[in-house]
């Protein structure tokens, strides 16, 4: 019992952080119908920069926030350099681009950073939590917390602020935004800086526990994506869904087949979603085809 | 067709839309904006499913099957957003429908046997003829990127007349277009009709219109409310209301 | 006027300068490099054929190259196979994979596609790891003998080298073919509009299936050649980044074109060895350039895709079209 109570937590715990991934997924999907294949490093770059900004003598707190605002310039950046020239049309343009962006900024951090894995300190010092026989580390519940607070400031900002409204108009109907006033092209970058911003929250939250290095974010791609298609791209609650569910599955995997198939579920369940069920769980932005 | 009806979500594009089209003969599909038309050819055509409804072509119904096999039945349309290939050049844009007809061979055209080659030689005199038909042959070896609009429609034309239809359905064909060349395209749709080809057009110029058409069927918010000759239609008050009540300026 | 000759003739002359190279580098190491730049070239082009005509993308074709590679090296040393029959059972096999792969994921949209082969070229590496008993694992599959046909075994490094190019020769004049017909121009037309190309009756998803089982075959057939050339394959090189690696040369190649991605791929892999091939280089230039080797890779597909969307083609293209009004 608690055995299954801890690969619950596990799974809980990554499936927090795919959430993230796979959020920023879903809103660069949202707003250009295209998949940004660098979201992976996003993630990459939350925990390097961290650990480089706390290297340099900032405290914790300070460097967190750094490294994330620092991410989502970033993201700003990529999209303005990368994919605005592209402009709307080729959609597979689009994704190449990625696919290149994807590679430059990999090997930007392997030159800044180095080849080796960094750590950074937990948020918190302190004893495990012990829960019904359940070991939680602490850091496990900073992911759960801001995982939470991500989500929810997400939700304000899309439900509450004229922002967030007019993210969402953009991506509902771009030329219609644009008629109403909305720069459409200024939306474009607001989201891939945002799902930056998201994807280094995870990175950053995460590298306490297990160590980050500039070669982590193709597969933290791969995984964030999976959780997005299998939630049903376009939808965000779907996302944080297809996150946690993708988490469980890894550890319950892990833990009652063979810790060897933890990577392989996703590319699996991945897979599986594609072939079965392309709207995913949660039935997505519609129809896959004309 | 028959009670043909296709909603999006709560909005019913087409309502219980019937009518028959008699071979050889040129029919127009006009209404205000929105009121269906491209949704109507989209169902005919493979390209969308209506929740009700049948079509039946030449004594096979059409709902439910795929572009590929309605283009085989001898159907061909052309878009309102005209989809050209744009890497091709016009003409190598009409060989492409004139290989609906032809047999697969990859491994024919791979070992470049006589019979694909004699086949690639064939589809591109037909290209060559078909854009003469339509008067633009000077244009065949430019690529369709290159075109002007109102000569990237009449390639689309010639490209679905290369797929040797029964039944052509053309979305919007005069848009684009000047009047000269106008006045070219009914010719020839004139001269299609007369080669033995049914033809439906969803138009909004109605002295084309007019020019061209045997038989209109008016469409608005999704409901049929008019069919008959040209000159019944431009007397029908329900028409004149429609046009007038709905979207304020209908001629280009 | 000449230019045209000259453009016709350019092919045969590409032929004659590649099967000469043997004969003017004498240097074994060296001649081994233009050989692997050959067994790149042949999966390039397959990709090119993916990307390039059909515009779709691939980011797992390393794995289709690891199968034909792997494939070979079993059905030699292990089932004593005559090499030609190892060699068709390897493309067989990696066309059987892009064959799965494809049927179900070419129904959806391209990025679903270019997802779904980087989530099976994942999968098939940690597959090659772990299938130990038929791949050696992390240690790799070592003693894969040379390429032998009938009783004439190809050892040294000038036979090897011609027949990797002569393979890539047959794969060019088939592809050619295919491209400059009919199965050609509906590639093309699918990947300008797929709704236009439904409209003309082509059998959009049959068309891309097709496609990709081509690369998929090539890539196998370029694996075992590989795998018969050096003796030895392990899970490393057959990665993401090989994957992404082959992306780059086909996209530098450009689009609608089997040359431009040829020389682009010979032009990457040269690069990766730079050091053996200018001997004066100094070491530090020479690490350098190979350290860069993925940025460059990376730098490239941005570069071209936003500035020369359709490669290095394009770009001959239009010097060769000169004064042409359009």
């Amino acid at each position: 019992m608690a055995e299954l109570l801890q690969f619950l937590v596990a799974g809980l715990k990554n499936g927090s952080i795919y959430a993230l991934v796979a959020l920023g997924f879903t809103i660069v999907f949202a707003a250009t119908g295209a998949i940004n294949f660098a979201q992976g490093e996003f993630f990459m770059l939350g925990g390097m920069l961290g650990v480089f900004f706390s290297g340099l003598g900032l405290p914790l707190p300070l460097a967190a926030v750094a490294a994330v605002a620092a991410t989502a310039a970033i993201g700003a950046a990529f999209e303005l350099l990368a994919v605005r020239p592209i402009g709307g049309g080729d959609p597979l343009r689009i994704i190449m681009v990625t696919i290149g962006g994807a590679v430059v900024l990999r090997q930007l951090a392997l030159h800044l950073f180095g080849p080796d894995e960094r750590a950074l300190a937990p948020f918190t010092q302190g004893e495990s939590l012990k829960v019904f026989g359940a070991a939680i580390e602490r850091q496990t519940v900073w992911i759960w917390a801001l995982t939470a607070l991500a989500v929810v400031a997400l939700a304000l900002l899309y439900r509450r602020t004229t922002f967030g409204r007019a993210m969402r108009a953009t991506s509902i109907r771009r030329d219609a935004a644009r008629l109403v006033g909305i720069n459409a092209s200024a939306m474009v970058t607001a989201s891939f800086a945002l799902a930056a911003a998201l994807g280094a929250v995870g990175g950053l939250v995460v590298a306490p526990l297990t160590q980050t290095a500039f070669s982590v974010g193709a597969g933290m791609g791969v995984k964030g994506f999976a959780a997005a298609v299998l939630g049903g791209l376009g939808n965000p609650i779907a996302a944080v869904g297809g996150g946690l569910i993708l988490g469980l599955l890894e550890s319950l995997t892990a833990g009652y087949v063979d810790p060897v198939y933890k990577d392989a579920v996703a590319f699996v369940v991945l897979l599986a979603v594609l072939f079965l069920r392309p709207k995913g769980l949660l039935g997505g932005s519609g129809r896959t085809k004309v | 067709m028959r009670s043909v009806t296709k909603r999006f979500g709560g909005l019913t594009a087409v309502d219980d839309v019937s009518f028959d089209v008699f071979e050889g003969t040129i029919k127009a599909l006009i209404g205000p904006n929105g009121a269906g038309k491209s949704t109507l050819f989209n169902a005919l055509t493979g390209f969308d499913r209506p929740d009700h409804g049948s079509v039946v072509f030449n004594g096979m119904e059409l709902i439910g099957r795929r572009p590929r096999d309605t283009v085989r039945a001898g159907l061909a349309r052309t878009f309102q957003n005209t989809q050209l290939f744009d890497e091709l050049t016009a003409a190598e844009n009409v060989m492409v429908g004139d290989q609906a007809h032809r047999r697969r061979g990859f491994s024919a055209a791979m070992l470049r046997l006589p019979a694909a080659v004699s086949e690639d030689r064939e589809a591109r005199a037909e290209a060559g003829r078909l854009l003469r038909l339509i008067g633009i042959e000077e244009w065949a070896d430019a690529p369709a990127a290159d075109l002007p609009a109102g000569i990237r429609r009449l390639v689309e034309i010639a490209r679905a007349l290369a797929t040797r239809p029964r039944l052509l359905l053309l979305d919007e064909p005069a848009a684009g277009l000047n009047a000269t060349e106008g006045h070219e395209l009914v010719q020839t749709l004139f001269r299609v009709r007369d080669a033995g080809i049914t033809v439906v057009i969803v138009e909004h110029d109605m002295g084309l219109v007019m020019d061209v058409s045997d038989e209109i069927v008016v469409l608005d918010r999704g409901r049929k409310i008019a069919e008959g000759p040209p000159r019944m239609i431009q007397k029908d008050p329900s028409v004149i209301a429609a046009y007038l009540g709905g979207e304020a300026d209908e001629h280009a | 006027m000449a230019t045209r000759t000259l453009r016709a003739l350019a092919p045969a002359i590409a032929a004659v300068g590649v099967a000469l190279i043997p004969l003017l580098v004498t240097d074994r190491f060296v001649l081994k490099i233009f050989t692997f730049a050959g067994i790149n070239a042949l999966v390039v082009i397959g990709l090119a054929l993916l990307f390039g005509y059909a515009g779709q993308v691939s980011l797992g074709h390393a794995a289709f190259v690891g199968l034909g590679a792997y494939a070979c090296a079993f059905c030699t040393v292990e089932l004593g196979w005559p090499w030609p029959l190892a060699f068709a059972a390897a493309g067989a096999l990696a066309a059987l994979g892009g064959l799965a792969l494809a049927l179900p994921s070419l129904r959806l949209k391209g990025h679903y596609l270019a997802m779904a082969t980087l989530a099976f070229g994942q999968l098939m590496t940690l597959a090659f790891v772990e299938a130990e008993p038929v791949t050696g694992g992390v240690d790799g599959f070592g003693g894969i003998p040379f390429p032998a046909l009938g009783p004439l075994e190809v050892r040294d490094a000038a036979s090897l080298y011609w027949l990797v190019w002569a393979v890539v020769g047959i794969a060019v004049l088939a592809l050619f073919n295919v491209t400059s017909l009919r199965p050609g121009r509906a590639m093309r037309a699918l990947h300008g509009s797929e709704l236009g190309a439904q409209a003309c009756g082509v059998d959009v998803t049959g068309v891309k299936v097709r496609t990709f089982v081509v690369s998929a075959l090539l890539a196998g057939l370029a694996g075992a050649l590989y795998a018969s050339v050096v003796g030895f394959v392990s899970p490393s090189l057959f990665t993401l980044t090989a994957s992404v690696g082959f992306l780059a040369m086909a996209v530098l190649g450009g689009t609608g074109s089997l040359a431009g991605p040829i020389a682009a791929a010979v032009l990457l892999t040269l690069v990766q060895y730079v050091d053996a091939l200018i001997p004066g280089i100094p070491r530090g230039t020479a690490q350098a350039v190979q350290s860069y080797q993925e940025d460059i890779y990376g730098l490239a597909i941005v570069l071209v895709v936003i500035f020369a969307p359709r490669g290095l083609a394009s770009m001959w293209r239009r010097r060769a079209r000169g004064g042409e009004a359009s």
